[in-house]
């Protein structure tokens, strides 16, 4: 409002003095013309009573100059014009100049130009557009950085079970070429390699996925009696090779939880992988889903392995460890696995508990929430 | 002949892979290299249906749409992307089930079984389990041709046990839906029910107990 304000009384300004000197010129023009036209005539009279008075003939005539009179006036609207729009002028083009720097240097550089008229909500709205693609451009930036991240981990940790598959793959070839007969049992570390190079790739894709924050877009029912089933079997023939009973038991009516399927499915892909891995020969690893009490379902994974102590337990399940971190200080080990399943639960808003199981194993445990399609919504316990 | 598994994978090495272990393991497979629009005639004579997702000439997707629209045969997706958008799109889309690669040959051929597995074996009014064979109606079993005589409680057992043939059940559910619970409902008393009954049935390894679990019925592993 108040740069039209100002605008409209510029004009005004502007406008008065132009108008006042074209009305008066022309005025000025006519009383000329009359004035030659009577000239003659009132010449003769004007001398005639100037002779009776006995005055100067000259003071009978007045003093008309248009353009003496027009050009300074012209000159004083112009100015004044220029006065008062010089202001508005002068923050218009240091908003374009800092809306140009501030393009310049990747929307960092803030808009100085404030005031409550138009102009300021103008210097506003750039600097909101500039915070707005500042922060589409860092989330950007923390993708690629995210992904980036993920490809070097994934190459750095990917390549080291892979040289162990090369190196057993190659033993394999030179006891063949000897004529030596390989058993089964020697053939089973590297499989462990490759089993544990899928679970770690798995794992990888599922911290990026975390770390980018996008699972919440997948949230979908997920049938958990089948999530148990795929999960079992994926690692049945690496149990069944190390000789551990890996069994698992599901409610008859397939329980229901929203959530993000590949998420779940790898978070209890990890305690069974690790329940399996960490046993001894001939050892029991239980997985139990059941219904508990208010609308929540308890999935325990049940080992009679060695376990694990208490100190060792809560360092695992630690709740700020990122994925990183878990990786560097457990390679290879329990501890990329269960700070995936840690940070599933969470985003999930499931609990995961860590116990010693009446086994004398290690007993984990997994509630959430039932989602019943029926009421559309979930269970509040 | 049972009709053939029909596999739909583009990779060379690993569709000949998969081919491979489903005929060793005794499926007869046929196999294409590329998607192809299917027609009714194509689904009539598959049992079961292994799609790859990513796929040249017609997208896995599309197959499996266009062939809901005309037929119900299992389909087992094999996916290569750990996708949810995938998974959740293809299960909505009429897939039975997925394989997320790398999978051991091990797996695929459980999966395969368990699409191909027919719900229990449901007779008249009755259940069959092996040898054994369930008359609900009339609350008899018999072995082969030899009537057993069975209490109340491990009757029900039994049924409890045939009706998830093949599946683990827990002690806490067979405690809490089979014993009466007016007597002594708990988990030692469900053990000696289970001793009772295996001897009745002379069948020693029909009801495998299952560690950390309970109970199972392998109809496979009796006789």
């Amino acid at each position: 409002m108040k740069l039209r304000l100002r605008i409209a009384l510029a004009t005004v300004a502007a406008a008065l003095p132009i108008l006042t000197i074209v009305g008066w010129a022309r005025m000025a023009e006519r009383e000329a013309i009359l004035q030659e036209a009577r000239k003659d005539f009132v010449l003769e009279r004007r001398l005639a009573l100037a002779k009776m008075a006995g005055s100067s003939p000259s003071m009978a005539f007045p003093k008309v100059y248009p353009t003496r009179v027009l050009l300074p006036m012209a000159l004083v609207t112009f100015t004044s014009v220029l006065l008062a729009t010089g202001p508005i002028v002068r923050r218009v083009r240091r908003l374009t100049q800092e809306v140009r720097d501030s393009v310049k240097g990747n929307y960092q550089d803030t808009i100085t130009v404030r005031g409550k008229d138009e102009i300021g909500e103008l210097a506003l709205a750039f600097m909101e557009a500039g915070k707005e693609i500042r922060s589409q451009m860092d989330r950007q930036l923390q993708r690629e950085k995210t992904l980036r991240a993920f490809l070097e981990n994934t190459t750095h940790d990917v390549m080291i079970p892979l040289t162990v598959l090369q190196g057993h793959l190659a033993t394999f070839r030179e006891r063949a070429a000897r004529g030596e007969v390989l058993d089964a049992s020697s053939i089973l570390p590297a499989m462990n390699e490759a089993h544990y190079m899928a679970s770690l790739v798995h794992n990888l894709a599922a911290a990026a996925k975390l770390e980018a924050g996008e699972p919440e877009a997948q949230l979908e029912p997920v049938n958990l009696n089948e999530v148990v089933a795929r999960a079992v079997g994926r690692h049945a023939p690496i149990a069944r090779q190390h000789a551990v009973k890996l069994d698992h038991a599901v409610p008859e009516r397939p329980l229901l939880a929203r959530g993000d399927v590949t998420l779940i499915e790898q978070a209890v892909s990890n305690v069974i992988d690790n329940a399996v891995r960490y046993n001894r020969r001939d050892g029991h690893v239980a997985v139990l889903l059941d219904r508990s009490e208010g609308g929540r379902f308890l999935l325990r994974v049940i080992d009679d392995g060695p376990g694990i102590p208490e100190e060792e337990r809560a360092r695992l399940a630690e709740r700020h460890v990122r994925g990183n971190a878990a990786r560097s200080r457990d390679p290879g080990g329990r501890g990329l696995g269960l700070n995936i399943t840690s940070r599933v639960t969470r985003l999930h808003g499931w609990e995961l508990c860590l116990s010693t199981a009446d086994t004398g194993g290690l007993e984990v445990e997994i509630k959430g929430t039932i989602y019943d399609p029926s009421d559309g919504s979930p269970h509040t316990p | 002949m049972a009709l053939p598994i029909l596999l739909v994978e583009d990779d060379r090495n690993l569709g000949a892979q998969v081919v491979e272990h489903l005929q060793k393991t005794g499926f007869h497979t046929i196999w294409w290299t590329e998607g192809k629009v299917l027609t009714p005639a194509d689904a009539a004579g598959v049992r079961l249906f292994i799609l790859d997702l990513m796929l040249p000439g017609t997208y896995g997707m599309d197959m499996l749409k266009d062939l809901r629209a005309f037929s119900d045969v299992p389909v087992l997706i094999l996916s290569a992307r750990n996708d949810s958008v995938d998974k959740v799109r293809a299960l909505k889309l009429g897939a039975d089930d997925y394989l997320t690669k790398p999978f051991w040959p091990e797996e695929l051929i459980e999966r395969v079984r368990a699409r191909l597995r027919r719900p229990n074996m449901q007779l008249e009014g009755g259940l069959e389990a092996g040898p054994v064979r369930i008359d609900l109606a009339n609350r008899v079993v018999s072995v082969g041709e030899k009537c057993v005589e069975l209490t109340r409680v491990e009757f029900d057992l039994l049924v409890a046990l045939a009706r998830r043939a093949e599946a683990a059940v827990t002690r806490r559910w067979l405690v809490e839906n089979v014993l009466d619970p007016d007597r002594d409902g708990t988990e030692r008393t469900l053990d000696v029910h289970v001793s009772r009954l295996r001897k009745k049935l002379g069948q020693e390894s029909l009801i495998e107990t299952v560690w950390g679990i309970g109970y199972r019925l392998r109809p496979g592993a009796g006789s």
